[in-house]
């Protein structure tokens, strides 16, 4: 049952999108996809398609992944997860990659200019998160506790969580010198940092808070002081197999696909 | 089919040489001596100077007596005690960081007691670099130097002990001399390997500028912001690898 009604919502979902021009009226794939979709049921959908994604999505995005397969037993989707900046720069160079899913809009505008990819659409929201050796030793409460604390693991400063997470700290108003501040090459690396290396503190996407469980301890940032970090998706221009993955990204916005980001802590697109 | 063997031998030149090239061809040469300079790229050479030398004198303090019993003491389960020493060779260095951070990490069984004990934590420290740098590039020197003790000619000690010299005046002024050749390799070949160690560094000590990130993690993290000044730090790297194994050719060249 499960595996018949999916695809047909797959493919509603995609005439939609590019009925309403969410899916990018100049692009090419997208419309291809919607025409085979009345003479090709959408569950004979065969291919792999190569997903380049932001690290933070590495568990929502594993989930998500199977679910469509079990949806389309012909499609498959392999992930290349890391950070957004790293895969951005692999696509320019070429990197085999049809869907990119970054985790600001600047990384993938990027690409936008270059023309590299079909219009974007934002999928998931995430917000911003202090996290702490499991127990909160240190009794971190606040942003301005940071400047008190030992060794504080944030991204790299071209890494989405990097730059999320000094306009977060310049937000409130807090300066921490570089010397106490080690730079995770990813939010999975920079999380690592806390969970079981010897950083007392990070900040991480809320979603990552969540799946590294009870490592850690999540200290709520206020709303005021937070970001929300934009998470778009799209179809690159090169990807040899568009259909495939245009039928993922739709998969993606479908509602179950939105109910799988919401279980990982993502908030909805808007 | 010589053709075929020399087809293939050019392939696999290529393979190499090729990425190489790449990398030449992308350094902004008139302006490499600049990018070398900006503060974030001069500290992690000035760091990664500092960390490989400390690494390579550990290893040759630690490593050099190591080499001195793997060729010339019987002792049972030797074998399996050369290969653990030898292990970091082969290990994933991430893991060899994860494995660090298990045993030197301030909740792990010797981290622990350094902490409580004497208030000494290795990790995000650059005595952590220098652990890590140590714990990969020691075996390099190692086996260089074993294989160098085993190729010693024994009647010159012999004839030393017949001499009336003592055991530690035969190991300084005839095993030392006469080995020193593959001493100095088996340094400069855990110096290169140190220089390079990412992995087990960002694992186990971290990323602080100036700190803990050495050259190649400063590359890792300035190719998306200052891809210039990345590439003219690998080509440093790339330059100080060439001339290490230019220093190391003529006696690789001896003894083939």
């Amino acid at each position: 049952m499960r595996v018949r009604t999916t695809p047909w919502f797959a493919a509603v979902l995609m005439v939609g999108l590019v009925a309403t021009g969410c899916g990018s009226s100049g692009s090419k794939a997208a419309p291809t996809a919607a025409a085979k979709a009345p003479t090709t049921t959408v569950s004979k959908l065969t291919g792999t398609v190569t997903v380049s994604a932001a690290a933070s999505l590495t568990e929502a995005f594993g989930k998500i992944g199977a679910d469509f397969h079990a949806a389309n037993p012909g499609a498959e989707t392999t992930f290349n997860f890391g950070s957004s900046g790293a895969l951005e720069l692999q696509i320019e160079g070429g990197a085999p990659a049809d869907t990119f899913a970054s985790a600001d809009q600047d990384t993938m505008a990027k690409l936008q200019v270059k023309n590299l990819v079909d219009a974007p659409v934002v999928f998931a929201r995430n917000q911003l998160v202090i996290v702490t050796k499991a127990g909160n030793p240190q009794h971190v409460q606040t942003l301005a506790d940071l400047a008190n604390v030992g060794t504080i693991s944030l991204c790299g400063l071209t890494v989405p969580c990097g730059k999320y997470a000094a306009q977060i700290l310049q937000t409130a108003g807090v300066t921490i010198p570089e010397s106490k501040v080690t730079r995770g090459v990813d939010v999975k690396g920079t999380l690592q940092a806390v969970a079981t290396g010897d950083a007392d503190v990070a900040i991480v996407y809320v979603t990552d808070a969540k799946s590294a469980g009870t490592s850690v301890a999540a200290v709520t940032i206020p709303a005021a002081q937070n970001a929300v970090a934009t998470y778009p998706i799209a179809t690159l221009k090169a990807s040899g197999d568009a259909a495939v993955s245009d039928a993922f990204i739709a998969y993606v916005m479908s509602a179950r696909g939105q109910a799988t980001l919401r279980s990982f802590g993502f908030l909805p697109p808007s | 089919m010589p053709w075929l063997v020399g087809l293939l031998g050019l392939l696999g030149f290529a393979l190499v040489v090729l990425p190489l090239i790449g990398l030449l061809r992308e350094a902004s040469w008139s302006n490499l001596w600049s990018d070398l300079g900006t503060p974030q790229a001069w500290a992690a050479i000035k760091l990664s100077l500092v960390c490989s030398l400390w690494a390579t004198a550990l290893a040759l303090v630690l490593g050099v007596p190591l080499a001195w019993v793997f060729a010339r003491v019987e002792f049972p389960g030797r074998s399996f005690v050369w290969a653990l020493t030898v292990l970091p060779m082969v290990l994933p260095p991430v893991v060899a960081g994860v494995a660090l951070l298990d045993a030197f990490g301030r909740r792990s069984f010797v981290g622990a007691r350094l902490y409580d004990w004497f208030h000494v934590q290795l990790t995000f420290s650059t005595a952590g670099v220098v652990l890590a740098e140590t714990f990969v590039a020691m075996p390099f020197l190692v086996i260089t130097v074993e294989a160098a003790f085993r190729a010693l000619d024994r009647r010159y000690e012999d004839a030393a002990v017949t001499l009336g010299a003592s055991r530690w005046t035969v190991f300084r002024r005839v095993i030392l001399p006469m080995a020193g050749p593959g001493i100095a390799a088996g340094a400069v070949l855990a110096w290169a390997r140190a220089l390079g160690e990412f992995g087990a560094t960002i694992t186990f000590a971290g990323n602080i500028q100036g700190r803990t990130q050495t050259t190649p993690l400063a590359v890792y993290l300035l190719l998306e912001s200052r891809p210039e000044v990345a590439t003219a730090l690998s080509v440093l790297l790339l330059g100080v690898s060439v001339t290490v194994l230019a220093l190391l050719r003529r006696r690789w060249l001896a003894r083939a």
